[in-house]
């Protein structure tokens, strides 16, 4: 135990040491901020360049009320209330007589007027568009832009142009807006948690954070357990084989101490790397006044998968290594285990929004997926039957068992052996025979 | 008290049989050099020894031990290339070499093998940063701490130049006052002249040379002479008696035939020639091995 726990350290301070450990620690979750930042402030950033719009109305009652809401609107709307700094565009509207005789060729001298950059969109207006009755052509809208898909001022005019026909059918129908507004207001459904006491009060009330945020944070959590010192431990293994260091520390250990020291040192690695991300995510959701949602009952069964789950991946990667000669050779063979690691990643969106049915129960119980599944089904609102974890559990201790049963047979021969790679089938004689 | 018993080992790798039934002695307290031609078994057989390959039948007992496992802490290992961690720093390495083997006062004994092999002022840097020779010592402190009764070192002298071989030539006469067993394999014949109490010569496999150096000059007899003589050397081809004439520069190496008289031969060459020198010599372990493994050896099979 000492020698193993020797090797732990080793392996440990090694990983943990490196200026590549520090940098990725902290690289990962800016990186995955910086994403969400940088959408923020891309969205903050918009092109307040003042926008040439050409109307022509062909109905003849909508122009002057979208001349009068864009007038509006440029002073107010588009100017921050307390700095007066400019936020957004302005729409300077052109309203132009509708040439009805040569409509197409209208359209044509518009187009090359948005394509000289003179004007940035061109909006017509139909006939019939008060009364539309079923689609007619005349009572279209069209907006007409370089990329009319992706602009803003297009759904300004929808609204405004919308505003004024309701307003004019409206008052056709000789109703007020207000009362209209009375008699159509719209209640939404809230999602509530289940009361679970029997305590007076609201229940809380079900967040998509709780629902969706925290069961893929707890999925990645454990992505990252497993994979920061799992895969590495492939490379690391490769090192002491290829530089006959493994020549050397096997005339003082046992191939089986070698082996579970390095998967303890991986386990310490990976509690360290979560240990961060779980006391910077605990003090985000504090400062975010969140922390209510943390599910702190999942942790236990959290540390529990994610330390079976490292031996169970962890003793394959080490298998892996000690088989090959290099990474490349090894990449083939870390492929299954891969796909392992990733299906589950395909597999959350399912599993979250239905807990409790049977792809989400079934797969979380095989024990390859079963430390991610199983997380985030139990951090799921949804209550799942107790006995699953604990099935789910003695699966992955057992299938943890037989993985580093396997792995240790293919290590103490592979790590010994120089020359050229072992077949598949040779591999499995090891396993076989011992 | 025997440090090392093979008996009967056979190793094969595919086709190819590495090891054939080989036996050997290793006396404890005693330098054992192993020789050889490239290929030729000599560090399949230290694998063995270290049972980092396990030979496919006959017996190998270490230190009185069957062994089962590589893991001895009694033995210390240097393998024939490398075995140190690129990333780590000299000394943390040699102390958790040191560690695993259970060693008390494992910084003190780092700190004075790299004082002792001058490498002092490396300690701190990473391993990566050394020189091939630095390396080399390097691994050798790894195996040597912390003192084991058995160091089996594979080519230790590579890579070294003249004033680290002889420093490392020093210190494992130490080990051996110490009353260390040291077995090594090299290239270099005088080393292993030198150093070694005993030689064990292996090729193809087979073992073809075991014992003191003395009886195996014996046993290869005085059938060396060592000639200079005024004028032609080509005046030396054809003296009767003579098997073989190897030009060495300054003097002409003849290898007498067998069971011809040195005196016969000497009269033979001084009707031919006037002779400056003439000197009865013993085969050196050079010549012995290239007798063995050189094309001459090869032709006539093993010696």
């Amino acid at each position: 135990m000492r020698k193993v726990l020797l090797v732990a350290l080793r392996d440990y301070s090694a990983t943990v040491r490196t200026k590549g450990f520090i940098v990725g620690l902290l690289l990962a979750p800016v990186l995955l901020g910086g994403g969400i930042l940088a959408v923020r402030l891309l969205e903050g950033h918009v092109d307040t360049t003042d926008r040439q719009i050409a109307v022509v109305d062909r109905s003849g009652v909508v122009a002057p009320a979208l001349l009068e809401a864009a007038k509006r609107r440029n002073e107010s709307e588009i100017y921050e209330q307390e700095t007066q700094k400019k936020v957004g565009p302005a729409y300077l509207l052109e309203v132009v007589t509708p040439d009805e005789g040569e409509a197409q060729q209208q359209r044509l001298q518009l187009s090359e007027r948005v394509r000289e950059g003179e004007l940035s969109a061109f909006v017509e207006i139909g006939k019939e568009v008060v009364h539309p009755g079923d689609d007619a052509p005349e009572a279209r809208i069209t907006y007409r832009s370089e990329n009319p898909v992706f602009d803003e001022a297009r759904r300004w005019i929808a609204q405004a142009v919308n505003d004024r026909i309701r307003s004019l059918r409206l008052a056709e129908a000789q109703l007020e807006p207000e009362t209209v507004a009375r008699l159509t207001r719209w209640m939404p459904v809230e999602g509530l948690a289940l009361v679970s006491t029997g305590e007076a009060g609201e229940a809380e009330r079900t967040s998509e954070l709780q629902a969706i945020g925290i069961p893929y944070a707890l999925l990645m959590l454990m992505f990252v357990f497993i994979m920061a010192a799992a895969a590495p431990l492939t490379q690391s293994v490769l090192e002491e084989k290829m530089q006959r260091i493994a020549e050397v520390l096997l005339g003082s250990v046992r191939p089986s101490e070698l082996m579970m020291g390095k998967l303890l040192g991986a386990v310490g690695v990976s509690l360290t790397t979560v240990s961060v991300y779980l006391v910077g995510g605990i003090l985000a959701a504090r400062y975010l006044n969140v922390s209510q949602s943390i599910p702190y009952h999942v942790l236990p069964w959290f540390a529990a998968y994610g330390i079976a789950a490292l031996f169970m991946f962890g003793a394959m990667f080490i298998a892996v290594g000690s088989a090959c000669n290099d990474l490349k050779e090894a990449q083939s063979l870390m492929m299954p285990l891969w796909l392992f690691l990733v299906v589950p990643m395909f597999l959350w969106l399912p599993v979250i929004k239905e807990p409790t049915a049977g792809l989400a129960t079934w797969a979380s119980l095989f024990p390859p997926f079963t430390p991610m599944l199983m997380v985030i089904r139990l951090a799921s609102p949804v209550t799942i039957p107790a006995w699953q974890p604990w099935v789910g559990l003695a699966g992955v201790a057992l299938a943890t068992v037989l993985s580093v049963w396997v792995a240790g047979r293919i290590f103490r021969v592979g790590i010994l052996l120089q020359g050229k790679p072992p077949k598949l089938h040779e591999i499995l004689r090891w396993v076989a025979r011992g | 008290m025997h440090a090392i018993e093979i008996s009967n080992v056979t190793k094969r790798f595919g086709t190819v049989t590495a090891v054939d039934d080989l036996s050997l002695s290793v006396p404890a307290g005693c330098v054992y050099g192993f020789i050889g031609p490239n290929g030729s078994g000599k560090t399949t057989t230290l694998r063995m020894i270290m049972s980092i390959l396990y030979p496919d039948s006959g017996s190998i007992r270490v230190l009185g031990e069957e062994r089962r496992q590589a893991c001895n802490d009694r033995i210390g290992y240097l393998p024939e290339e490398r075995g140190l961690y690129r990333k780590m720093r000299v000394r943390d390495m040699l102390q958790f070499y040191g560690r695993l083997r259970a060693a008390a006062d494992v910084n003190r004994e780092v700190d004075y093998w790299l004082e002792r092999m001058d490498l002092a002022s490396w300690a701190d840097k990473k391993v990566e940063a050394l020189s091939k020779g630095m390396s080399q010592k390097v691994q050798f402190i790894a195996a040597v701490v912390p003192r084991p009764e058995l160091v089996i070192l594979d080519e230790p002298f590579t890579g070294l130049d003249p004033v680290n071989t002889d420093v490392l030539q020093q210190v494992v006469l130490e080990l051996q006052a110490n009353g260390t067993t040291v077995i090594f394999s090299t290239h270099d014949m005088n080393t292993a002249e030198n150093m070694c109490d005993f030689i064990f010569m292996i090729f193809r496999g087979r073992k073809v040379l075991d014992g003191a150096l003395t009886e195996i000059q014996d046993r290869y007899g005085s059938d060396t002479v060592r000639v200079r003589i005024e004028g032609e050397t080509g005046l030396l081809r054809g003296v009767p008696g003579v098997e073989r004439v190897t030009d060495r520069g300054h003097l002409q190496e003849l290898r007498l035939a067998h069971g011809s008289d040195s005196q016969q031969v000497l009269e033979a060459i001084a009707a031919r020639a006037r002779i400056t020198h003439f000197e009865l010599a013993r085969p050196s372990l050079h010549d012995i091995f290239v007798r063995i493994a050189g094309p001459e050896g090869e032709e006539t099979g093993d010696a």
